[in-house]
């Protein structure tokens, strides 16, 4: 006989495990996918936040023109630093909403977090989103408001244009110009994080699916 | 997946997944590193459930992807099992037959197989599992009689480790 043989004996008789799971864990198990997506989430905020950081920094100074000859640069650096302070609080949330999900031990709370992150990362969009609107509708109220102002923006070369006409052009393609900046941004978010609420969503109604089921 | 091919899933896995524990035992020699295993085999099992036919046996085909997820996540770091996490886990032997001798045979036995390397692992569990050769190359892949020499060797081992 081999000598393995005893072994062999010794390993049949050995216990099984304690800690079994029921099935409703093991479902969870396979859809506890959840905490990865919140990385990603997270992931994906910080990337983009450098995106914006670059680009910030590297457009050309001749872009800022506008605002200098509004007399707005003060209100625009204190309008950036604050910017950069709501979105470091949101990357905060991200982080927290990662660190809370990988530590979720039952399906209920892990449903109540996820409800939470969508929240968050739906108020995260709206603001940067906000923020783009907002911050176009203030710098026309600005330029509309002084006609000297208007004319240096949008004539610079001094041609012989009545202020009726320069005012409908800015209007046209002030509101064309935005429309199309609010598109992009709503169709970058919706993809970056769209995809991913889309997964969270998918294993947050497949866990509610679980909740009634057992 | 459909839900009532879910709740099938779930019956199988739950009636079988001792297989599963028994994989994280040998692959891992800590609490978090067999949950972490165990959830990885969940997940493959689960992703995969909808191509098992059912032409083999649930816990066959159960050995295959567990065997092989703890394969290649072995392979992917780099020498996981460390000394010191040896002693963590209480390897039992049943309660009604309990026996002192039984049990530190099975201490001697988990801590020898996890000086192997992960197929030779594999090959012993199977042998131990009392599996033929067939279901052993099907289960790894490789021809029956590749399994024959590859099991030989790898019980030669295993022999070596214990009785030094």
């Amino acid at each position: 006989m081999d000598e393995l043989d005893n072994y062999k004996r010794v390993w049949v008789n050995q216990a099984e495990e304690k800690n079994k799971l029921s099935s409703k864990e093991i479902y969870k198990l396979a859809h506890s996918k959840s905490s990865s997506i919140v990385k990603w989430i997270f992931i994906v905020g910080v990337l983009e936040f450098i995106l914006w950081t670059v680009v910030n920094i590297t457009i050309p100074d001749r872009f800022y023109k506008i605002y200098e000859d509004l007399n707005l640069m003060e209100y625009l650096n204190i309008f950036m630093g604050l910017h950069y302070v709501i979105i470091l609080v949101f990357l905060f949330l991200f982080y927290k909403n990662y660190k809370r999900v990988s530590l979720v031990e039952n399906t209920k709370k892990l449903i109540q977090k996820i409800l939470i992150i969508r929240k968050t990362v739906k108020y995260y969009v709206f603001y940067n989103l906000a923020t783009v609107f907002l911050g176009s509708i203030v710098l026309n109220i600005v330029l509309f408001s002084n006609d000297t102002h208007l004319m240096k923006v949008m004539n610079p070369q001094n041609l012989t244009l009545d202020m009726q006409q320069v005012v409908t052009i800015t209007i046209i393609s002030q509101l064309i110009a935005l429309l199309i900046i609010i598109v992009l941004l709503w169709l970058f978010y919706k993809v970056v994080y769209g995809i991913l609420l889309k997964k969270l969503n998918k294993n947050y109604k497949a866990l509610l699916n679980l909740e009634y089921k057992l | 997946m459909q839900k009532d091919l879910e709740d099938k899933f779930l019956l199988d896995f739950e009636a079988n997944q001792n297989i599963a524990h028994k994989i994280c035992r040998l692959y891992t020699t800590n609490k978090d590193a067999h949950n972490d295993l165990f959830q990885e085999i969940t997940i493959q099992l689960w992703k995969n459930y909808p191509k098992f036919r059912g032409d083999a046996k649930f816990s066959t085909w159960m050995y295959r992807v567990a065997l092989n997820t703890a394969i290649s996540l072995y392979r992917k770091s780099t020498r996981q099992i460390k000394t010191q996490d040896i002693g963590e886990i209480d390897y039992k032997i049943k309660a009604h037959d309990y026996d002192d001798t039984e049990e530190i045979q099975l201490k001697a036995l988990y801590t020898a197989m996890h000086q192997l390397n992960d197929i030779d692992k594999a090959l012993i569990f199977l042998y131990l599992e009392d599996k033929p050769y067939k279901e052993i190359s099907e289960t790894l892949g490789i021809t029956s009689v590749n399994a024959r020499v590859k099991m030989n060797r790898a019980k030669e081992k295993l022999k070596n480790i214990l009785n030094p």
